[in-house]
């Protein structure tokens, strides 16, 4: 009933704030009209590099299954302080995990709503089908959907911790996990000297294992495996983090931030 | 007597200072206290403590049997808070605002407690305006009926009649002696309006830096510091920290003149 209500609660927020519907509509068109013109014209330029198209495409569709449940979780949250609510929240007998649990159940809606509209916009715009990746694309979205909640739990963690100069956070750290995870391109692309960090996100595998189900080579176990492992590592990493900042937040006295 | 809250030896220092210096408080079932004490006495912070938002650096506290901050849900289960700073939740009319507490709260029968709230406050005409249309008296009422939708063991009020007018501080005054009495809830309140508190509470807490410096009755508390009311009490109590202010202040520049 609480994880029920959290998620209602958001729900509301977002039926009232129009503005809020970007994320699930307009930042979605843009990417996949952006990402698929490109595709599209690397494709038309030079016929070796046609898997371009697919992995422009494919990943960004892919990329929107982070984003949403990123920016959801992280978003609820923080409208719990931008309307100072944190403290009615923190007196009632909520858990800090079905708080969670209720933002993340809410963003799920949000995230079909967003990765739907890419997913229908590539094919619609450009015939790509990302379905056409078949079975492999569970174990990867579900990999993929877990990292955007840790994501989420760290900006919470350091919202906690630093108060509003840490909301930023929100929108800005994909900008950085984006590249580094080799979204569109294979990691070998990327500069020697950030690959050693690549090679330690869990989205780094989840996408080589995309690229080679769009390559037509099938699921690659050993690839997806390795995602998921380190995404249980970061998993445990985030709790670990959202845990000490919380009773940091609670020593400090920093609710006063909100109240 | 059964007891509600047992706090004993709270102690909380921030970074320059000890805002609470091992405060003992009891409440029992029913009972109606005022906790009072000049700005930065350590009321705030010893309620915040209390609803487990700020973690004491040492002692205990226990609310109906349950130990903080393990017991913290189970404790929050008994207890509603609101305080007079409080905003509503943006964009939630006021019945989704209750309706959304009530679920945190597990509470079945959720519109006839909500209705029966706003009758009490005589407010029922607010169940669907937006909480960003209210008054500020109208968002304290507001605040206590969602603070008492699940029948609390006790109830935590911080300021809830600052800045109200006086009829509808009267209101709530009325409101809260008829929900102690007729549902035996114990009543933790804090204010700046001594004759509110001469009124409402039957036993009152005066804090002074940090420490319990009476507990009584306020006609017991006002004869203590010979002084006709706890407003005498209070005026006493200011002037005495301001003096003791400027000694300290006196000390730390004839120490630097010295050094």
């Amino acid at each position: 009933m609480r994880i029920r209500s959290i998620a209602r609660r958001h729900y509301y927020v977002m039926l009232r704030s129009p503005h809020r519907l970007f994320d699930v509509t307009i930042w979605p068109l843009v990417d996949v009209v952006l990402f698929g013109s490109i595709g599209a014209f690397v494709a038309g330029s030079q016929s070796a590099e046609s898997r371009a198209f697919g992995y422009l495409l494919g990943g960004i569709v892919l990329w929107h299954i982070i984003y949403q449940a990123q920016i959801a979780v992280s978003t609820g949250f923080l409208e719990e302080t931008w309307s100072r609510n944190l403290l009615n929240l923190m007196v009632t007998p909520v858990k800090e995990w079905e708080y969670v649990a209720g933002t993340a159940l809410f963003g799920l809606v949000k995230l079909i709503l967003g990765t739907g509209l890419v997913a229908v916009t590539a094919l619609l715009l450009f015939s790509f089908d990302v379905t056409d990746l078949g079975m492999g694309l569970i174990p990867i979205g579900a990999i993929l959907l877990t990292v955007g909640w840790v994501i989420a739990l760290f900006v919470i963690g350091f919202v906690l911790r630093y108060g509003s100069g840490a909301e930023a956070l929100a929108w800005g750290i994909l900008f950085v996990v984006m590249p580094l995870s080799g979204v569109f391109y294979p990691v070998d692309a990327l500069p020697d000297v950030v690959r050693p960090i690549a090679l330690v996100l869990p989205t780094t595998y989840a996408f080589d294992a995309m690229r080679t189900l769009l390559d037509g080579d099938g699921i690659d176990w050993g690839t997806i495996g390795i995602s998921a492992a380190s995404t249980v590592a970061l998993t445990v990493a985030a709790l670990l983090f959202l845990m000490r900042m919380l009773k940091v937040f609670r020593a400090r006295g920093f609710i006063s931030r909100y109240s | 007597m059964e007891f509600v809250l047992k706090a004993r030896g709270l102690v909380k220092d921030y970074a320059r200072t000890r805002a609470v210096d091992g405060i003992d408080i009891d409440v029992m079932k029913g009972e109606r206290v005022g906790l009072l004490g000049p700005n930065g006495a350590g009321k705030t912070t010893t309620l915040m403590m209390m609803l487990g938002a700020i973690s004491p650096d040492e002692g205990s506290i226990e609310i109906c049997g349950h130990q903080l901050p393990g017991g913290r849900s189970e404790a929050m289960q008994r207890v509603g808070f609101s305080a007079g700073y409080m905003p509503l939740a943006e964009r939630l009319r006021v019945g989704e605002f209750l309706r959304m507490y009530g679920d945190l709260y597990g509470v079945v029968d959720i519109e006839a407690r909500i209705e029966a709230g706003l009758e009490r406050f005589r407010i029922p005409e607010l169940a669907e305006a937006m909480g960003t249309q209210l008054s500020s008296g109208q968002r304290t009422l507001v605040g206590i009926v969602k603070a008492t939708l699940h029948r609390p063991r006790m109830l935590v009020l911080d300021e809830p009649t600052a800045s109200l007018d006086p009829d509808v501080a009267l209101r709530v005054r009325t409101g809260l002696r008829d929900l102690c009495q007729s549902e035996g809830t114990a009543l933790l309140i804090t204010s700046h309006n001594m004759v509110e508190i001469e009124r409402l509470c039957e036993r009152v807490v005066f804090l002074s830096a940090g420490k319990v410096i009476a507990n009584g009755s306020p006609e017991a508390i006002a004869s203590q510091f010979e002084t006709e009311d706890l407003e005498g009490v209070f005026i006493h109590l200011a002037q005495v920290g301001a003096e003791q202010r400027e000694r300290a202040e006196r000390r730390a520049q004839e120490t630097d003149h010295t050094a």
